[in-house]
């Protein structure tokens, strides 16, 4: 009994060091119980109710000295609590590991819901572009009738009667034929008037617009200067449609009119405006001679791009015959005027190689943009 | 226009640089833009304000006042041993209008045969085929000067005379091409006394043509309407170097110089004897007004201030002959071959391209200035990112369509189609007063590319006639969409709620047969018509060939633009929960909706914030026939306190009650 007594009975120390030890098997035993059934046995033996080694342990709390009681249940508790958990701790374990071959699974990797967005026309993007970009510069985008009358298209913008462009062949009148007006109606308007081949009575002849230059002679005849504008939208040429010609097409004309406005104005906007367009690094602006009517001087733009020049369009000062026909005085104002083809800058932007694509309305085109 | 010019040819009036790009790249930057160049030749591109490159000389005259050169032009004498010219032939010109002026030399005893390997060299450099010694010549002193030249075989020309006139009605013509042309009534021709034997600067005629059999030539050169020429060469579909250099105008001064400098090469190459003198017929020139250039308007058109020594420099290089100057400004008279210039303006130009453009900066502070956006802008933007939201692509067709496609839907007028004299495309010369069957087109196409998914719209204009005025151009939307009538009508709920929330989306009858009968509608908006929206009828589809279904709406964009709302204010929001109700009622089967909803809103009062619709259930057993089950909810709301159950359930009772008592309708358990 001697050798009993000095083992377990009597001693806190003894019976501190024994629960310790039953704690660390514990923990470990049910630590490394990889399924339910050994979980199981782990729990049997040192949780079990009858022979369960904490059971045991408990029965050792009575041979401990009475004044060490206190300190011994204390420390009892803390270790009972600490194998509880290690054993709750390995159930949640082993349970979370079993869920997959339990219930049939989520598959996080399904595609979602389709949530299926339109798209807007690829040219739509670069109007809309242009047009922010010009707007921040101060120039107020206006439309006008696609429909023209040659006052606005040709005479109001220099191009008289004589010119080439005005050949009826490079331009789409409007057939007379269904007009109602008698014949040897009123006659023809002096601006209708001419050399040979005018049409005789009936209408002025009206066409669709073939620049929307159009659109800056309407304003400037119904607003006194300063006048700061972008017009912008549909022209129409007779060309055979091939990969870089449609008869349609979207142009963005721009115009600034004012005291004081020179060449070196328009070539600072331009520049301020193809830098914001194209973004980064230094861009720089090329003024080649070239001949429009309704411009003096008139040049085309050249922007420099990747060590070389690309073509942006064409550009000029207002022609003084132009700012007397719209009624301003060429002495009191001057005024710039420039014009890009939107295809040719959106095609670029997006390398499409047929201008026809952007007509086409192929949803798989569309859906790029 | 391109205007080939050989750099072998070029010398004999300049020293070139060394470098050929450095020339074409020089070019390029004063006016005259290139396609291409290479050791032989530059491919230049002339603009039409420019005849006067239309020649080697005009050319060589660029380079001569970009590089400081002098020009070298021939002085065209040649030995003129023969009898007076107007002893042998006269020039009778009967419409100067079409011909300002016509001038004729004789040549006596040519031998024809083929030009020298220099000329014909020259020539094939510029790809112009080489005919005989006589033609040759003739072409290279256009190529040369830029005034086209003409040589009739003497002997043939009836009357040894020449006459300009204008065609006799159906009068026949054999041009050099050996075709036979009928010309139109008033063509400007050149005439023996017998019949026509040129289109005037046009073409040629087979007749009098030089030949190897030929003795004696007489040369044409002439002044003649660039209008008049143009309408021939368009008319008979005959353009010619000659054509393209008339049209544009040449130098009126260079009439009689190109002459002699054609006589002198004729004599050079293939003998005869030259007769004295030219038949001279009409006006020479007025003189060319003096233009006076103000030095401050360059720095006012430029921005840039030219030194008053380089703008009368680079003038004087350029022809002009200075009148005046002094600290305020010079007065030239431009030369003959520059008809282009006639203003100030013109001359600030020429100032400016030959001082460079480089010198303009490009940093100069432009004024600040505010900018806005049009209401129309706002509110396409916010139609565009619905539909977008939607899942619609937005679609761009053609402004005009085939004609059979006109009667395929008219909601818009019933007038006849404005139309262009020639097709825009294809067929379709018919400009539009719908966009639906444009984009039902599309759909089609993508039907054949086999896309399964089509849902387009496009925000377009279409032309409505107007008697005597531009036509009205109206901005439509329209979509095309796969699903269903109901899906479509929501896609526009959700636009109008969008855009102009206070609105009120209503519907009315209509009857297209491109749609199906029962499944189509007008759509107003408060007061106004707003458009329609239909599912296509079997017709319809057949129509457009489209196999799956198809469901199209049309929407007037002025309306909309003009209820929407881009700006709300906020309201105050209630802080109590809201009790909701839901109800299922017994209807006759002609009960619809509308009627429901307007009873329900009318029995709800101020407290019923929202109705929703549920479901519509059909059973003969149960409810028996020509009666349906509607069954919806709602919701109400007091902005004062927290609604009770009993206070719903009231309201509930109302509006049964009205259902009832207005449609017949019975609750249903």
């Amino acid at each position: 009994m001697k050798t009993n007594q000095t083992s377990s009975g009597g001693g806190l120390a003894a019976f501190v060091g024994e629960l310790d030890a039953l704690s660390l098997a514990a923990t470990e035993a049910f630590g490394s119980a990889s399924d339910a059934a050994s979980l199981e046995v782990a729990r049997v033996e040192f949780l079990g109710a009858k022979a369960g080694r904490l059971k045991s342990a408990q029965q050792g709390l009575g041979k401990v000295d009475k004044g060490d009681k206190p300190a011994a249940g204390k420390r009892f508790n803390e270790v009972k609590q600490t194998v509880e958990a290690a054993f709750s701790a390995a159930q949640e374990r082993l349970a979370k590991a079993a869920k997959p071959h339990a219930a049939s699974a989520f598959d996080v990797t399904v595609p979602g819901r389709p949530l299926r967005l339109g798209r807007l026309h690829p040219v739509t993007h670069t109007i809309a572009d242009m047009k922010d970009i010009m707007g921040r510069l101060g120039f107020t985008a206006v439309e006008g009738p696609e429909i023209e009358d040659e006052w606005h298209n040709f005479e109001a913008l220099n191009i008289p009667r004589t010119h080439p462009a005005r050949d009826p062949l490079d331009n789409f009148y409007l057939a007379a034929a269904r007009s109602a007006a008698p014949k040897g109606a009123a006659p023809q308007p002096a601006a209708v008037q001419g050399a040979a081949g005018a049409a005789s009575g009936g209408p002025p002849p009206l066409l669709l617009r073939s620049q929307t230059s159009t659109v800056q002679i309407r304003v400037m005849e119904s607003t006194p200067p300063p006048v700061r504008i972008i017009s912008l939208g549909r022209v129409y040429r007779p060309d055979t449609a091939d990969a870089t010609h449609y008869p349609m097409f979207h142009q963005i004309e721009g115009l600034l009119v004012d005291r004081g406005v020179t060449m070196a104005d328009l070539k600072s906007v331009l520049r301020l405006f193809c830098q914001s367009y194209f973004g980064a690094g230094e861009v720089h602006i090329r003024f080649r001679p070239s001949f429009f009517p309704f411009t003096e001087p008139s040049v085309e733009v050249d922007m420099s791009w990747q060590n070389g020049w690309m073509e942006m369009g064409g550009a000029g000062m207002v022609d003084p015959h132009v700012l007397r026909a719209v009624g301003y005085d060429p002495e009191e104002v001057t005024g710039f005027a420039f014009g890009l083809g939107v295809e040719r800058v959106c095609m670029r932007q997006h390398g499409i190689t047929d201008i026809r694509a952007l007509y086409e309305n192929d949803v798989r085109f569309l859906s790029q943009f | 226009m391109h205007m080939i010019v050989s750099l072998d040819w070029l010398q004999e009036y300049v020293n070139l640089p060394a470098r050929p790009a450095e020339l074409a790249d020089r070019l390029a930057l004063s006016g005259l833009n290139h396609e291409c160049f290479d050791e032989q030749a530059i491919d230049l591109e002339v603009t039409s304000n420019r005849p006067d490159c239309l020649g080697h000389i005009g050319v060589a005259r660029e380079i001569a006042v970009l590089w400081s050169q002098s020009l070298r032009v021939p002085e065209a004498q040649p030995l003129a041993s023969g009898e007076p010219a107007e002893k042998l032939t006269h020039v009778d010109l009967q419409a100067p209008q079409l011909c300002p002026r016509y001038t004729a030399r004789v040549i006596r005893g040519v031998k024809v045969g083929p030009s020298p390997a220099w000329l014909a060299d020259r020539l094939r450099t510029l790809g112009v085929a080489v005919i005989n010694n006589v033609v040759d010549v003739t072409n290279y002193v256009m190529f040369e000067c830029g005034q086209p030249l003409h040589a009739f075989d003497f002997a043939k020309l009836q009357g040894r005379r020449i006459v300009v006139r204008e065609s006799k009605p159906g009068e026949k013509f054999t041009a050099i091409n050996h075709q036979e042309y009928e010309l139109a009534a008033g063509t400007c021709v050149i005439a023996d006394a017998e019949r026509a034997v040129a289109l005037a600067g046009v073409m040629g005629g087979a007749d009098t043509e030089v030949s190897e059999a030929t003795v004696d030539v007489l040369i044409e050169s002439a002044q003649f309407d660039p209008l008049s020429v143009r309408t021939t060469a368009r008319r008979h579909n005959l353009h010619s170097p000659s054509s393209y250099r008339f049209e544009r105008g040449a130098d009126p001064e260079g009439v009689d110089w190109a002459s002699r400098r054609a006589c002198e090469l004729i004599l050079q190459l293939a003998g005869g004897v030259l007769a004295h003198g030219s038949v001279d017929a009409g006006s020479p020139r007025e003189q060319p007004p003096t233009i006076k250039l103000r030095f401050d308007q360059i720095p006012r058109v430029l921005g840039i201030a030219v030194p008053d020594d380089d703008v009368r420099r680079i003038l004087a290089a350029l022809g002009c002959q200075e009148t005046h100057v002094c600290g305020h400004c010079v007065k030239v008279t431009p030369p003959s071959w520059r008809a282009d210039i006639t203003r100030e303006i013109d001359l600030i130009e020429e100032v400016a391209r030959i001082y460079g453009y480089d010198k303009i900066p490009e940093d100069t502070n432009v004024k600040m200035a505010a900018s806005t956006r049009t209401r129309q802008d706002r509110a396409l933007s916010r139609v565009r990112e619905t539909l977008v939201a939607a899942g619609f692509y937005e679609a761009m067709t053609l402004s005009a369509v085939d004609e059979q496609w006109v009667d395929a839907i008219r909601p818009w007028t019933d007038a006849a189609p404005l139309q262009t004299s020639m097709p825009i495309l294809r067929r379709a010369d018919s400009l539009r007063q719908t966009l639906v069957p444009s984009l039902l087109a599309a759909r089609r196409h993508n039907e054949k590319l086999s896309n399964r998914v089509i849902e387009l719209f496009e925000i377009a204009n279409v032309y409505l006639p107007i008697e005597g005025a531009l036509p009205q151009q109206k901005r439509l939307l329209a979509l095309t969409s796969g699903s269903g009538f109901l899906e479509v009508k929501g896609v526009v709920e959700a636009l109008v709620r969008r855009v102009a929330p206070a609105a009120v989306l209503g519907v009315g009858e209509v009857d297209y047969p491109l749609l199906e009968s029962t499944r189509q509608c007008r759509l107003r908006l408060g007061d106004h018509p707003l458009g329609y929206l239909g599912e296509l009828s079997d017709a319809g589809r057949d129509r457009f060939e489209l196999r799956g279904s198809t469901t199209v709406a049309e929407i007037d964009l002025e309306i909309l633009v003009a209820a929407a709302n881009l700006t709300p204010s906020a309201q105050p929001l209630s802080p109590y929960p809201p009790v909701g109700r839901d109800v299922n009622i017994v209807v006759d089967e002609a009960v619809r909706w509308a009627a429901v909803e307007q009873l329900v809103r009318a029995g709800g009062g101020e407290l019923l914030e929202a109705v929703e619709y549920q479901e519509t259930y059909r059973d003969r057993n149960r409810l028996g026939t020509g009666r349906k089950s509607l069954l919806f909810s709602f919701e109400l709301r007091s902005s004062s306190g927290t609604l009770t159950s009993e206070e719903a359930d009231a309201i509930r009772d109302r509006i049964v009650e009205l259902l009832s008592r207005q449609l017949s309708a019975e609750l249903r358990a």
